[in-house]
Formats: structure tokens, C-alpha cells, sequence
């Protein structure tokens, strides 16, 4: 009786697939092709634009596509919600149409597929945060040989023709070590807490650490651990350097992490807090607020990793679809096609009322931002 | 009178309800994404789902075996880890072929593992897969600590765009399957596999080699795992330990929506593949039914949700209705 399922089923498949090849012209892979559909009643009034990729859809507006594999965590979040902003801008000039998101959790498959419906959906550009380094290569690829333009945001891809946009991750970790070792004086014992070894952007920065600690023999790094990006995990991290280490002079640490390491040194209460690196977040200012109440000598840095290059390569992505000309020249990183972005914050005791007051407005979960106006972008990249 | 008859029909073929699903899944997609049968859209969805899909075939034979495996989205990273650094992106074709057939062993023996323990040593499978999973996730990360690597690009290519027929390389591939699984349930192995599956005890005192049958589920579960490791390592082109810990529990999803009982004993391979493209499909839907962003991962669960629980839901109605 269950054969008979699978007979069906086979039947079904075969049916399927005579029908799917009968209708399918054989078209050449670059067009748009309509295939006659039972759509007689459409549910939702699509606007759907059937034009080829370089012709703008409808009305010469432009149209762009987001795709980003992890929701998790409060960068995406804000990333997501200044693209919409930064967009809104656009809208309002008549130039682009509302942003294509496709943003979920998912894998390397999954981040395939939102590639993949954002060329179905006729999308002029495509800002992608990749979730894999070199996975994603050949789908990109596809997408550009439709004359799409790619913009990896974030995470620096090397594949021809996609432009990375993203601040320097190795720079961004080699400003704070090079202040955490100036101010233990060139010596004491440090430890260290990384984020998700093997992930790109950990490893750039680690050896950007490792980079500046070289020249600073007397400065010992008694450990490592990995926090993976995690507030808790990195306070229960800390908590056990803490107990194997009372006499740490100060620890390196990462955004995501810092909070929690922070918080392990207040519960311990120490007469003389540690050197530490912060993160550029609000709760995390707020925290150092507090700890300098009781203990005004108390030094810490937070270099901002911001949200905001994600809004600044929309800026690029609309410039690029208006046909002006990038200036070559003022492009770095791996394979030359990469927009460097300032990082907007550095921030120490000196401007910490500064950044505190950015915070006053915002939720503790904020990150110190920065976005580039449309004028700077053009002023810095743009022929 | 109602009743019975969906009852029986649903007792009877547990893989309808994935059918019915399954094509009003495709009818509504089709609705909102006009060019889903266009060739190419067709064949870029495929090649997305066929990792899955194999995955999920593997997963249901070991759930109809009266078991689960959550250690196959390891299985299928130690696999990508070892094409992607043995092979390399420009390793000839012979290094190709000699390791897929390496691959294919290896899952052969993790899945073994897993039996072994399982079958032998009579160990909760949750609990052995959980952790032989984690074995294989971290082996995977041994042999591959930084995402790299690769496989030749005229391999990922021909996975990518081979369309043989005229139709996407994964129908091929499940026709294959599913005339292979057909063979296998007239066999005495697949009647054995019910059995053991719907009553262990029963299924023993009638001399069934009950070990035997549960130790090869894992062991063929292992085996698609491998294949599905071969078929992410095409589709990305790249090796990344991580790349199937997102998978096996999609797999368990992808099973149960096409019908196959967790307790054992029901289904099927035609309903995870169904199954597998359903959920494919239904993120598909969310993508281009215009949602905001901010709802798409609660939409997305929501339908899934409705799907596992539609035929429950189905039978209440009937109930009182009566």
C-alpha cells in the first residue's frame, strides 16, 4: 500500500517534470523569463519589474538588495535599521525604490538562496555581508556577470569585481593594544580574550595585536581564551583569569566581550582596577562611568566598530548606479577594491563625556556610530 | 464517516499530507515569484536544496529505524573540510574523484561509529549523536581551523549548472533515489526496517536481526551525509567547518514535514524530498511575499509551525465536527 505512494509520487515527479520541460523555453540564462503562470488572480498587487538588470526598473528608479545571514546581534540590527534611514533619503529624491532585505539567520546555503531571489527579484546592486569567506565567490560572480553591482560590507571578500566596504579590522585592533601597551608603561602581565578563532575578522585583529605586542617585550600575555563574541561568556572568561591571575596589570578584549569582562572585574572589586580595552557600546560607557566613581585613576578605551559602514556603502552603491566614476586610487585592502572607512570614535577619559552624551538618547545595546554623508562619500572615493 | 476515511488515508500514506503541502506551497510561490519554473530560477533553487535534501533522506531512514541522528550536519563538515583542503582549488581531476570516494568511506565509518554505539553497546541515540556530533564538528575544525580552501572550479561549475534533460541535476538525483529506495523496500532489509521501527520487541521475537537493521541505518545516514557534504562543497565552492551545523536540525524538520514519524516506523524518501523543498520553498515565500525584515524569521517559523501541526489540527476538526 505505501508502494503505491511512492508510485504516485513518481508518477507525480514524472508529470512534474514533462509539464516543467514542455513550458520551459530554453532561454538564454541571462534573460528575465515569464513563463505563463495560472496567475489569474493575483493575490497582492506585485509591481515586479521584468526589465533586464542594467536597465533601472520602473521609472528609472534604482533598486537594492540586502542580504545578511545573521540577525542575532544588536550591529546587525542597527545596520539594518540605518540602511532603511539611509535609503529613506534616496526614496525621498526620487532615486531609489524601497530596499530589497533579506535578512535571517541561515547558512551558507541559506545566504546562497537570498543571493539568488535578490537577481530574481531584478535588484540593481546588492550590499552583502557575507556569513562565509569563499562561499559565497561564484554566486556573486553570477551576479555580477547580470551587471549587478556587489558590495561586501563589513567583511572584506577577495573576488574580482566585488567591492569590499568596511573599516581596517587589523587598524581597529592595533589602536587599542598599541593604548593598552602605553599605558602599562611597555611591561606587566596582560591576558587576552579573542572572539570566534578561524572567524576572518578575529583573525585580522589578533594578529594586529600580536603585531603591536611584539615590540613591547616586557608586556607578557599569560593567556588566551576565546569569549566568542558573547557578553556572558566572556564575564565567566574573566572571572577565571581573575581567579588564576589576581595580579593582572590588564587585559586585551573585543567588542561583544568587553562588557562582560568589565563586569567580572566589579564583582571582584579589586582596590586597583586593571588596564582594560573596552568596546564602543553605550552600556559600556555607562559602566565606566561607574567604575570611576570608585576609582578615579581607572583607564580604559573604546574604539568604535560601526554599524554605520553598512549605510555608507548604501551611499557608494547609488553613487556607482548614477554612473560616477570611483577614484581607483583612494581604494585599498586586498585585492584593490576595497573602500577603507575611518573608524568615527576612539574614545579615553578625555572625550568620555563626549560619547556619553551621543548615549544620553539611546538604548544601552547602541553602538558609537558613524555615518558618511553622501557629499563626504563623493569628496573621498569619487572622481 | 469523515473521519475514518482521513484518518485511515492519513495512517495509510503519511506521506499525503507532505504532497498536499507541497503543492500548495508551489502554487502559492509560483503566485508570487512568476519565474519559478523559468529554467535557470528553477535550477538555482535545486542546487540550494539537494545538500538537504540528501541529508534529509538519510535522517528519515534512521527515524523510520526507530532512531534520530543529530550528528549528520558534522559528518557533512568533515567532509567539506576534507575536499576543501586535500583537493584544493586547483587540484586535478583525478584528486577529485579519488577523494570523493574517500569522503564517501568516511562517512560510511562515522556513521558506523554511531551504529556501533547505538546498535552494539545499546546507547540512547539522542544522546550518542549529540556527541558524536560534536566529535565530528570538532574533527572538522581540526582539519580545516580557518574557512578556505576549495575545490576546482570546473567541478563547482558543473554542480552549479549541469542541467542534464533539460532539467536541474538534482531531479536526476532524486530520481535516482527514489528508484533505489523503491528496490529497497521490497527487499527483506525494508521490511525488516518497518519492523524494527514500529516494534523493536515484536520485530526480535520474530527473528528479526533488529541490531543489524539499526546499525545499517546509521551507517546509510552516514553515507548521505557524506554525499551531502559533497553537494555543499559544490554549491559553495569552499571549505568552512562550520558549514553543517546549521543542517541536521533542518534535516529533522525537513523529515517530519514530509511525513516521517519521530516515534518510528512511518515514511518514507518521498516525503523529506518534498519535505526539504517545502521548507526550501517556504523561505522563498517570505522572501518574496514583501514582509518587513523585521517579521521574516517569525513568519518563516510560523509556517513551519502550521505545517508540522496541520494535520493535527485537520483531525480535531473532524473530531468535532462529529
Amino acid at each position: 500500500m505505501s508502494k503505491k505512494i511512492v508510485m504516485i509520487v513518481v508518477a507525480m515527479l514524472t508529470v512534474f517534470a514533462m509539464v516543467l520541460s514542455a513550458c520551459t523555453p530554453t532561454a538564454a540564462p541571462t534573460e528575465a523569463p515569464v513563463v505563463e503562470q495560472p496567475t489569474a488572480a493575483p493575490i497582492e498587487p506585485t509591481k515586479a519589474p521584468e526589465t533586464p538588470a542594467e536597465v533601472p526598473a520602473d521609472d528609472g528608479k534604482f533598486t537594492i538588495g540586502i542580504s545578511n545571514p545573521f540577525i542575532s546581534s544588536e550591529y546587525r540590527t542597527q545596520m539594518i535599521a540605518e540602511l532603511i534611514e539611509v535609503n529613506a533619503e534616496y526614496m525621498a529624491e526620487g532615486l531609489t525604490t524601497e530596499l530589497v532585505i533579506e535578512s535571517a539567520d541561515t547558512d551558507v546555503a541559506g545566504q546562497i538562496q537570498q543571493l539568488q531571489n535578490l537577481m530574481a527579484k531584478n535588484v540593481d546592486a546588492i550590499l552583502v555581508n557575507p556569513g562565509d569567506v569563499n562561499g559565497l565567490n561564484a554566486t556573486l560572480e553570477e551576479a555580477l556577470a547580470k551587471g549587478i553591482i556587489v558590495i561586501s560590507v563589513d567583511q572584506e571578500l577577495n573576488v574580482p569585481g566585488v567591492y569590499n566596504v568596511g573599516i581596517d579590522q587589523k587598524e581597529w585592533a592595533k589602536t587599542s593594544a598599541k593604548w593598552l601597551a602605553e599605558t602599562l608603561g611597555g611591561k606587566g602581565d596582560i591576558v587576552q580574550i579573542e572572539g570566534f578563532p578561524g572567524h576572518p575578522a578575529n583573525v585580522a585583529r589578533m594578529e594586529g595585536v600580536a603585531e603591536v605586542l611584539a615590540g613591547y617585550p616586557d608586556i607578557k600575555v599569560l593567556a588566551t581564551d576565546t569569549g566568542k563574541w558573547d557578553e556572558a561568556t566572556g564575564q565567566q572568561v574573566m572571572s577565571n583569569f581573575l581567579a588564576a591571575y589576581p595580579a593582572l596589570a590588564g587585559y586585551w578584549t573585543q567588542d561583544g566581550m568587553a562588557i562582560g569582562a568589565l563586569q567580572a572585574v566589579m564583582a571582584a572589586a579589586p582596590a586597583k582596577y586593571p588596564v582594560v580595552v573596552g568596546e564602543g557600546r553605550c552600556q559600556f560607557l555607562k559602566l565606566w562611568e561607574e567604575v570611576l566613581k570608585t576609582d578615579p585613576e581607572f583607564k580604559t578605551i573604546a574604539v568604535a566598530n560601526p554599524p554605520g559602514v553598512s549605510p555608507t556603502g548604501l551611499r557608494i552603491a547609488v553613487n556607482m548606479l548614477m554612473g560616477k566614476t570611483v577614484d581607483t586610487t583612494k581604494l585599498g585592502g586586498v585585492n584593490g577594491e576595497s573602500f577603507v572607512i575611518a573608524v568615527p570614535w576612539t574614545v579615553t577619559n578625555d572625550n568620555l563625556a563626549a560619547a556619553l552624551d551621543v548615549c544620553k538618547d539611546k538604548p544601552d545595546a547602541y553602538l558609537l556610530d558613524g555615518i558618511m554623508t553622501n557629499d563626504e562619500v563623493l569628496k573621498t572615493y569619487f572622481k | 464517516m469523515k473521519k475514518t476515511t482521513w484518518n485511515t488515508l492519513m495512517a495509510r500514506h503519511p506521506a499525503l499530507f507532505a504532497l498536499i503541502l507541497f503543492v500548495i506551497i508551489i502554487i502559492i510561490n509560483a503566485i508570487l515569484q512568476p519565474g519559478l519554473f523559468a529554467l535557470e530560477t528553477l535550477n538555482n533553487n535545486m542546487r540550494v536544496f539537494l545538500p538537504l535534501l540528501l541529508l534529509a533522506v538519510g535522517q528519515s531512514i534512521v527515524m523510520i529505524g526507530g532512531g534520530i541522528d543529530i550528528s549528520v550536519g558534522g559528518i557533512a563538515s568533515i567532509i567539506n573540510c576534507v575536499l576543501a583542503t586535500q583537493v584544493g582549488l586547483n587540484g586535478s581531476m583525478e584528486d577529485m574523484w579519488k577523494f570523493i570516494f574517500i569522503s564517501l568511506l568516511a562517512g560510511v565509518l562515522a556513521g558506523a561509529i554511531n551504529g556501533f554505539f547505538i546498535a552494539v553497546l545499546r546507547l540512547q541515540p539522542i544522546i550518542t549523536t549529540y556527541a558524536t556530533g560534536f566529535i565530528y564538528a570538532g574533527f572538522a575544525l581540526f582539519l580545516l581551523p580557518n574557512p578556505g580552501g576549495g575545490i576546482p572550479r570546473a567541478v563547482a561549475d558543473f554542480y552549479r549548472t549541469t542541467t542534464p534533460f533539460g532539467l536541474p541535476l538534482a531531479f536526476s538525483v532524486i530520481a535516482v533515489i527514489v528508484l533505489i529506495w523503491w528496490y529497497v523496500r521490497s527487499t527483506r532489509f525494508g521490511r525488516y526496517l518497518y519492523a524494527v521501527g514500529g516494534k523493536a520487541d515484536a520485530a526480535y521475537q520474530t527473528a528479526v536481526p533488529v541490531n543489524w537493521v539499526v546499525f545499517s541505518t546509521y551507517v546509510i545516514s552516514g553515507l548521505m551525509a557524506a554525499f551531502s557534504g559533497i553537494a555543499i562543497t559544490m554549491l559553495s565552492g569552499s571549505g568552512n567547518a562550520e558549514i553543517g551545523s546549521g543542517m541536521t536540525l533542518n534535516s529533522i524538520t525537513a523529515a517530519v514535514i514530509g511525513g516521517t514519524a519521530m516515534s518510528g516506523g512511518v515514511g518514507g524518501v518521498a516525503g523529506p524530498i518534498m519535505g526539504t523543498i517545502t521548507l526550501g520553498l517556504m523561505q522563498n515565500i517570505v522572501s518574496f511575499s514583501g514582509i518587513s525584515t523585521w517579521w521574516e524569521t517569525l513568519a518563516k517559523a510560523l509556517i513551519i509551525v502550521v505545517a508540522l501541526a496541520a494535520p493535527g489540527i485537520i483531525n480535531l476538526f473532524i473530531r468535532e465536527k462529529k
